[in-house]
């Protein structure tokens, strides 16, 4: 088993138990739930919706060459700039750069995961930057040194009391302080912070072909202060984030919004386009992987919402930390072995029950499931999977090929069961959970005798 | 080789071949019709917890630093939009299905105006409303073209976070309140 699956394993085992946890978790999903069967109600057809939506990422990203170009056109005509990065590295560096031209010693950033994605705060802190998250739930991840829970919802396995004391031990703040006591304090420490920054990074939500533009969701206003406040403005965006026109903005911001926080709208749906301060880091960093795959490419349709993180019941019981990766859940274990390598990701994709709630909540149509299982063939084509797991998997397929050996292997089993044989070896499963008793006689033999 | 071409060079050779397109969604429309603009409109913003303002002087005279863009209210102030407590802008439409309001700007000072200061109040004529998004955007086309103004922010409510538990907070970093008054 390699490091990571190894780390996701151990990660995981400790998690599943964690009652605290659990509860956390089930509160917030649950509000998150009852939220987005309202703004369901708002749709008069939302399985057309989707189906629309999928068809424009369709078309945008088998032609993505036509509108990368467009886009670039665009930006470029505004009085805009537009740089590639083929790497995460490439990417932060270019930031970097950028900064260092400018003479930036303080940069406020809006919630993006692409940054996360690129490892970007710590390359400019390492550079002397200053780096301030400036949503609140990424403020939160930053005072505690965490990386982001979830891709929507950076702290959502955090409870009041948890962020109340990390408040507390940052700036003595009450451990009793409210919800909205904690978004005044984070508020006013960063009012200033946005007045005297240099420099504003933000991902994006959307980029629009047409115009050049990016879009932005947001609801608490840190977007459009990270946009309007310093002389730059620096965007990272994943090439996959493409649409072609303003024109489908008009159904991609109620689907993000409804399915990201149950919203019709968040708050702030802002597009911007460029001016003289206006700099694009278009992102490859493994994407084109991916979209050579066409199988598997209708995964770079994914709007990033989350509502498949907050479908997922291994997401809910693991929690969004033990995937390791910076996108979680279905969505992550879905793409990351595309962008980081089979061998080292794979396992991901059997963190699943393959019920395909994932796929039923998807937005933009994604049969993601179906994608694990992909992942999963591709992962044994390339030799991926344990000589042990082959050996079991071979004798598994040499007994259900015949209903002979099927029976046989069945007493078999219920026989160890019974001697007791069962317990060392399902030592993993008993950890948390009782062994079932062995049923008294073969399903075929019940069904024979009704 | 610059990054840019071997990127788009590597999409090129990837799009050969085409994904199977997905099948063709029903033309239905997909959301429900909507009947009085104004009430909807109404509905939806003080829904979002906006406020629709009756009386100018009244509103008005609760704020000592204004700042505006200029464009419907000249002369009522001239504060930096640093210092304000009140910025005050004109909008490009409203939208009844959704209750937002788009603001439009061009110079990075205005980008601030509806963000910055702690209440924002928004000057409109009630023939701005539109049905939907889709009328939005064609208000911007119609009115623009190709030239969308650098910043275009649909705005549905006071800004807002739900980071912690999900419990809501209105007011975060953008405006705690968001004022409209309808000049006709």
């Amino acid at each position: 088993m390699n490091a990571n699956a190894l780390q996701f394993q151990r990660a995981a085992d400790a998690k599943a138990f964690d009652l605290r946890h659990r509860a956390i978790v089930a509160k917030n999903t649950g509000t998150y739930h009852a939220a987005v069967a309202r703004g369901l109600a708002r749709f008069a057809d939302w399985e057309t919706a989707r189906r629309r939506a999928a068809q424009v990422k369709w078309e945008t990203i088998n032609h993505l060459d036509r509108y990368l170009e467009e886009f670039e056109r665009n930006v470029l005509a505004r009085g805009g700039h537009v740089h590639w990065a083929e790497t995460a590295t490439e990417a932060s560096q270019l930031v970097v750069s950028l900064a260092h031209q400018h003479g930036v010693r303080k940069v406020v950033k809006s919630k993006s995961m692409v940054t996360e994605e690129i490892h970007l705060n710590p390359a400019l802190e390492a550079a002397g930057v200053t780096v301030l998250e400036t949503d609140l739930g990424e403020y939160i991840c930053q005072l505690r040194g965490e990386p982001p829970y979830h891709i929507v919802t950076p702290v959502m396995h955090l409870n009041r009391e948890q962020i109340a004391q990390t408040f507390h031990e940052k700036f003595g703040s009450s451990t009793d302080a409210t919800a909205e006591q904690l978004a005044g304090i984070a508020c006013e420490k960063l009012r200033a912070e946005f007045l005297s920054a240099d420099m504003g990074i933000s991902g994006a939500n959307f980029a629009f072909a047409d115009t050049g533009m990016i879009g932005l969701c947001t609801n608490e206003g840190n977007g459009r202060l990270t946009t309007a406040l310093p002389k730059l403005h620096v965007a990272i965006v994943g090439i996959e984030k493409l649409v072609p026109r303003i024109e489908d903005l008009a159904l991609f911001w109620p689907l993000l919004a409804t399915h990201g926080t149950g919203q019709f709208l968040t708050v702030y749906n802002t597009l911007i386009g460029g001016s003289e301060g206006f700099h694009v880091i278009l992102l490859d960093n493994g994407r084109t992987k991916l979209l050579a795959d066409a199988e598997q490419r209708d995964a770079l349709h994914c709007i990033r919402c989350g509502a498949c993180l907050n479908a997922c019941p291994v997401y809910k019981t693991v929690g969004g930390h033990s995937y390791g990766t910076t996108y979680q859940g279905p969505l992550g274990s879905m793409i990351t072995p595309h962008l980081r390598g089979v061998a080292d990701w794979s396992h991901l994709s059997y963190a699943s029950s393959l019920c395909g709630k994932c796929a039923d909540v998807c937005p933009v149509h994604i049969p993601i499931h179906h994608h694990l299982l992909h992942n999963r063939r591709n992962s044994v084509r390339q030799h991926c999977d344990s000589p042990l797991q082959r050996i079991a998997f071979r004798l598994w397929l040499w007994a259900m090929q015949s209903p002979g050996r099927y029976a046989l292997g069945g007493k078999l089993a219920r026989l160890g069961m019974r001697l007791g044989l069962a317990k060392p070896l399902a030592k993993a499963w008993t950890k948390g959970r009782d062994l079932p008793e062995p049923p008294r006689e073969a399903f075929r033999d019940w069904w024979r005798n009704q | 080789m610059s990054a840019r071409d071997n990127i788009l060079n590597r999409v090129r050779d990837a799009v050969r071949t085409l994904a199977p397109r997905p099948p063709e969604p029903s033309a239905s429309p997909i959301w429900p019709p909507v009947g009085d603009l104004e009430a909807r409109f109404r509905e939806e913003f003080t829904l979002l917890r906006g406020e629709v303002v009756e009386s100018l002087p009244e509103f008005l005279a609760g704020f000592a630093k204004i700042a505006t863009d200029g464009s419907e209210l000249a002369g009522v102030g001239n504060a930096p939009v640093r210092e304000a407590d009140l910025g005050v802008t004109a909008c490009e439409c409203l939208v009844a299905q959704t209750g937002s309001v788009v603001v439009t700007c061009r110079s990075a000072a205005e980008r601030a105006l509806s963000a910055l200061p702690p209440v924002h109040l928004v000057m409109a004529r009630r023939g701005q409303i539109v049905l939907d998004l889709d009328a939005a955007i064609a208000v911007l086309r119609r009115r623009y073209d190709d030239s969308v103004p650098s910043l275009v922010s649909v705005i549905s409510g006071p800004s807002r976070t739900a980071d912690i538990e999900k419990v809501l907070v209105m007011g975060a970093h953008g405006p705690k309140r968001l004022a409209l008054y309808f000049i006709e």
